[in-house]
């Protein structure tokens, strides 16, 4: 759609209309009580950690369901609203400079205000602090091997025997932050989740431009997801480095002079990915199929070599064995899942061992039908997309932030169905969060 | 559809049948499996959307008999104690039968010898039924059958073991 005459086009690059600061207000404001709020103290969403907010302490109250579950809603309804301002009305309601600044605000309140819904964080600190200060291999044993550590009382205690379940390129990147302190470890982590995040961002806004797509339509759709900056960047999550690692694979192999080498390069930052959060790796098989060249199996294969030797002088062999630690995490069971929800509906109380092995056999038929579609001439980052989605979706350890995978190859697919996907499954596991919404007001 | 993707062994492909053989792009023929793809995919999202929204309805009647179930408990004993906890799931999932303990006297969650309630029934003016209960000693789980003792009331009988 066409905005106007230059002149018009260069006041709305100044002035957004009113509906745009509305929403940008109300998603600043929803932020912003759940920060503030947060820094009260401990409370089911907000983790115990150390004191890193202290100075908004006492300006807002305990942060509850109630109050928390009315934000995500509103944060979701200004969400909804920019997307579709965007979509009618283009540089006429939101201009880019707003976006961008409203984007940086995001990541600024997010990044100075307390963690929450997740004690993911204090783990990594935990396990970096494992093998920094305390030479204990984080592959072998779990947080409760250093429960003298200050760190170990904000680590989840669901978590405190289990050894690390992250890529080993991922542990040795967190190593140093080991040596900061708890307050400068958690800052460390957060500005290594803050920075992922804006690689990510600025990756999707090139690989969008190079498939002629709307780069601003995309960094909207991923930087203003609630779940994307409420669970992720909030949490400080690994997975956003994942993301990055992900985004720049993709960029390099749509350059626009895509090479063998190039593509070669790509293989080996999806192999480092996966070194990171093994969930990267399923991107592979989609890329070598499409290209059908030798340039990405043996960047493949020199990356997974590079990477298992490293792993392995730093780990021992436990460091380069990514697949018990997966098959570990696959038995576990989240209340949030799919799984637990449609075994809820059949009236059974849970998820059971064979409905972890049909979840997975419908998984295989999901990879296999995708790669030969892939192999007829689909787009293989649609292809990898769906996967990362049907991962989410059968895992029956679904959390929020899991949802976050498909996200950045979703907006910049072909096929606009995966978007739509995506951010449907992201809404049920909005909704599925609402319960406490229904209770009665103590 | 792909990004035009190099195909330099493209000699080697060709001796495949043509229906095997790789594609830079999809042939237009591939809208029935779209079709077949979305028709599937709607019926999925149908089938999430009612175990999600199905599950917050339990969860909504859950957290209500929660709350119901811990009034209860702190009105039938007289002890106004923070710490009760409630079993929801020892008489399966589809039951609303639940069991709620609490201490016997002040002291930490469970470190204390526990006395817990059988709660049956809708809720009427915020409580439920006592139907009667058992005790346990501290620090056991609540429905351990091997440490219940003193069962009291009328449907308790079977759910002691002492």
């Amino acid at each position: 759609m066409e905005s106007g005459s230059a002149p018009a086009r260069a006041r709305s690059e100044r002035m957004p209309a009113a509906p745009a600061w509305l929403l940008g207000g109300l998603l600043l404001a929803a932020l912003l009580e759940i920060s503030i709020d947060a820094a009260s103290g401990h409370s089911p969403i907000v983790p115990r950690s150390p004191n890193i907010d202290g100075w908004l302490s006492g300006l807002g109250e305990h942060l509850g369901f109630r109050i928390f579950l009315i934000a995500l809603l509103v944060s979701c309804g200004a969400y909804a609203g920019m997307l579709a301002l965007w979509t009618f009305a283009r540089e006429r309601a939101i201009s880019k400079r707003f976006v961008i600044g409203l984007i940086a605000l995001v990541h600024l309140i997010l990044f100075v205000g307390p963690v929450i819904l997740s004690t993911d964080v204090f783990s990594y600190i935990a396990y970096a602090r494992m093998g920094v200060l305390h030479g204990i291999n984080p592959y072998t044993h779990g947080p409760l091997s250093i429960a003298g550590d200050p760190i170990f009382h904000d680590v989840g205690q669901d978590w405190v025997r289990t050894a690390t379940a992250y890529g080993p390129v991922y542990t040795l990147l967190s190593y140093p932050i080991g040596w900061l302190g708890l307050v400068g470890g958690l800052f460390a982590m957060k500005l290594e989740a803050t920075l992922a995040s804006v690689a990510t961002l600025v990756l999707l806004w090139r690989c969008a431009k190079l498939r002629d797509l709307d780069p601003m339509f995309a960094l909207l759709a991923v930087a203003l997801n609630p779940i994307y900056y409420l669970y992720g960047l909030g949490g400080s999550h690994n997975d956003l480095i994942m993301l990055a690692a992900m985004m720049f694979a993709v960029s390099l192999t749509l350059a626009q002079r895509p090479g063998a080498r190039r593509e070669g390069e790509a293989a080996a930052v999806i192999v480092a990915g996966a070194l990171i959060k093994a969930t990267l790796g399923v991107l592979l098989p989609f890329m070598i199929i499409s290209r059908r060249r030798l340039a990405p199996i043996l960047g493949t294969l020199v990356a997974l070599a590079a990477g298992a030797l490293i792993a392995f002088i730093a780990f021992g062999v436990h460091g380069v064995d990514i697949v018990a630690a997966l098959n570990r995490d696959a038995a576990l069971v989240s209340t949030d899942s799919f799984a637990t929800e449609i075994a809820h509906l059949l009236g059974k109380p849970g998820v059971f061992p064979v409905d972890h092995a049909l979840l997975k056999a419908g998984l295989v038929v999901i990879f296999l039908h995708l790669l030969w579609r892939t192999w007829r001439g689909y787009d293989w980052i649609a292809a990898s997309g769906w996967t990362l989605l049907a991962i989410s979706v059968t895992s029956t350890w679904l959390l929020a932030w899991y949802t976050l995978w498909p996200l950045p190859l979703a907006v910049i697919s072909r096929d606009r169905r995966l978007f739509v996907a995506t951010l449907s499954i992201q809404s049920l596991f909005v909704v599925h969060q609402l319960a406490p919404l229904a209770l009665p007001v103590k | 559809m792909s990004e035009p993707a190099a195909s330099a062994e493209r000699g080697f492909w060709d001796r495949l049948p043509p229906s095997l053989r790789p594609l830079d792009v999809e042939l237009k023929g591939a809208g029935n499996i779209r079709l077949v793809e979305t028709t599937l995919m709607i019926l999925v999202a149908i089938i999430l959307a009612v175990a999600t929204v199905n599950d917050v309805v339990r969860q909504t009647g859950v957290n209500n008999r929660l709350n119901v179930d811990k009034q209860t408990w702190r009105a039938y004993t007289g002890r106004n104690y923070h710490n009760v906890g409630v079993e929801t799931t020892v008489f399966g999932i589809a039951s609303t039968r639940d069991v709620v303990c609490g201490n016997t006297v002040a002291g930490p969650p469970d470190g204390k010898t526990q006395e817990c309630l059988l709660v049956v029934g809708p809720i009427r003016a915020g409580r439920r039924q006592v139907l009667g209960g058992w005790y346990v000693p501290a620090y056991i789980q609540h429905n351990d059958y091997a440490y219940r003792y003193g069962c009291f009331g009328s449907a308790t009988k079977g759910l002691c073991a002492r």
